[in-house]
């Protein structure tokens, strides 16, 4: 039996970072995919042929099933097959230009999870709260101080989570606009606001060069506070990576700059993300900010559904390291798998009315945007305590808020969040 | 007394006073009688990432 292929013309946008820079499109797209090709294969020109997985239930079996749909065989994030042999060549062999806990199989990528999980667990994280209330406050602060008209994008949403990230890392607050640089040259490289001033994508020798300046810059960076706190312990996630032993030895240089890089980059970016979609919404709907300055109680609510409709990161790929039965077909070992996270939380199995933006669903606590299985997202609770303190720290001075320009969101393939919302407001 | 145990993955709590009724275990069900085939029901993951929390 032949496998169900999806019209070229249907899917093809799915691969190109522009097409993401209008969520509606995309939304559109999977909605008829999810529709007519459940399951079936994308044979886009220049890319290895991929399994499209739209639907919800399939990304949860497939994701908490590690051992047999891998992170490290391809690619974890889309490449052209030209793309892919340049990784291989930058590498010496490697799928992934990054070894940080995302790029990860098992049993490897347990025990690295391990050094760091437990201080994302909810209560450490519970614990940092009157910490981060701190930096929201200051950041709101800022925001005020730009009224009545600000970008709350470029502002505010960019360097709120990654001062949050940064400070419980340990990393020195004068060094957050470098960071949040390389972490925009390397994830928004498609984009004409955000990639390397100059960077053509089109041109392997620039593309390369924008890897290694990344790397190289966080492996610096990373080993310099390391061995800071290898002198000088603190209470910070850095002195617990300085002092972390993976199999009985330390943890090698470059993957100490991995989990910085990982840090730095995941650890604020889908954040950010999050943060800019949750002021859109508002400055598009007076009545659901009127509801939340009235019953503070929802913004949880609130929260779960804006990381639902932001869904941050929008795929993933895996590769199915042996055949496997999914949906009535035959997944063939070293198939690689195109996992659509924004497609799964618009699933209208699971999801009723999913574009509907929707405080009340029931089933908001469904929400695939954290991923699923091992890798769920480490760092989810601190997300959503820091968008959660955010709010409640802004809400109760925050008058009213209306767009003052349409909102942009950034060109990427793989975390499309918005790059400008310009707002008008008034707040005390 | 019941315990509670704490997903290493994502931070679920198992209470076993509460159990976990969406999956079938009733309140009072205890961590040691929940079969081997549950799953976390936030994260997915096996039995075996539960952690018993220390008072």
């Amino acid at each position: 039996m032949t496998s169900p292929t999806i019209p070229v013309e249907l899917i093809a946008p799915l691969f190109s970072p522009q097409s993401f820079a209008d969520p509606q499109f995309i939304d559109v797209m999977m909605r008829e995919v999810r529709e007519k090709y459940p399951l079936a294969i994308a044979q886009v020109p220049g890319f290895a042929p991929h399994w499209i997985v739209s639907k919800w239930a399939d990304l949860r079996e497939i994701t908490r099933q590690d051992e047999i749909f891998h992170s490290n065989e391809n690619s974890k994030t889309l490449v052209t097959e030209a793309g892919q042999q340049m990784i291989y060549d930058y590498t010496g062999g490697k799928p992934n230009v990054l070894e940080t806990l995302v790029h990860m199989d098992p049993p490897v990528h347990g025990k690295y999870r391990a050094v760091a999980a437990p201080q994302f667990m909810p209560g450490p994280i519970a614990a940092r709260e009157e910490q981060v209330r701190g930096i929201a406050r200051k950041y709101i602060d800022k925001l005020i101080a730009h009224a009545p008209e600000v970008d709350f994008a470029a502002e505010i949403a960019f360097y709120y989570p990654l001062e949050v990230i940064m400070t419980l890392t340990g990393a020195p607050p004068e060094d957050l606009h470098k960071i949040l640089q390389m972490a925009q040259w390397f994830f928004n490289y498609a984009d004409p606001d955000l990639k390397r001033p100059d960077f053509d994508p089109t041109d392997p020798v620039q593309v390369v060069k924008t890897w290694t300046m990344v790397l190289e810059f966080f492996n610096e960076y990373g080993n310099k506070i390391i061995a800071d706190r290898r002198a000088c312990p603190k209470d910070d996630i850095a002195t617990i990576l300085a002092n972390a032993k993976i199999d009985g030895c330390p943890m090698s240089e470059s993957s100490l700059g991995s989990y910085f890089l990982i840090l730095g980059t995941a650890g604020h970016d889908t954040t950010a993300a999050s943060t800019a979609t949750a002021m859109w919404i508002l400055a598009e709907q007076p009545e659901l900010l009127a509801r939340l300055k009235a019953q503070p109680e929802d913004i949880p609510k609130f929260i779960e559904e804006v990381v639902r409709w932001a869904t941050p990161v929008k795929h993933f790929i895996r590769t199915a390291a042996r055949d496997y039965q999914l949906r009535g077909q035959t997944i063939k070992k070293g198939d690689r798998l195109y996992l659509s996270y924004v497609s799964a939380n618009r699933d209208e199995e699971v999801f009723s009315d999913p574009f509907t933006f929707n405080i009340d669903r029931p089933a908001n606590k469904q929400q695939i945007a954290f991923g699923y299985g091992a890798h769920m997202c480490i760092g989810q609770h601190l997300a959503k305590m820091e968008l959660r303190v955010f709010w409640q720290e802004l809400l109760p001075r925050l008058d009213w808020v209306t767009l003052a320009g349409t909102p942009k969101v950034a060109m990427s393939e793989l975390v499309p969040g918005p790059k400008s919302v310009p707002i008008r407001f008034s707040a005390k | 007394m019941f315990k509670k145990y704490i997903c290493s993955i994502c931070g679920h709590v198992y209470d076993e006073a509460l159990g976990d009724p969406d999956s079938g275990l009733a309140p009072g069900t205890l961590f040691e009688d929940i079969p081997e085939d549950w799953i976390c029901p936030d994260c997915g993951s096996d039995k075996s990432t539960y952690s018993l929390i220390e008072d």
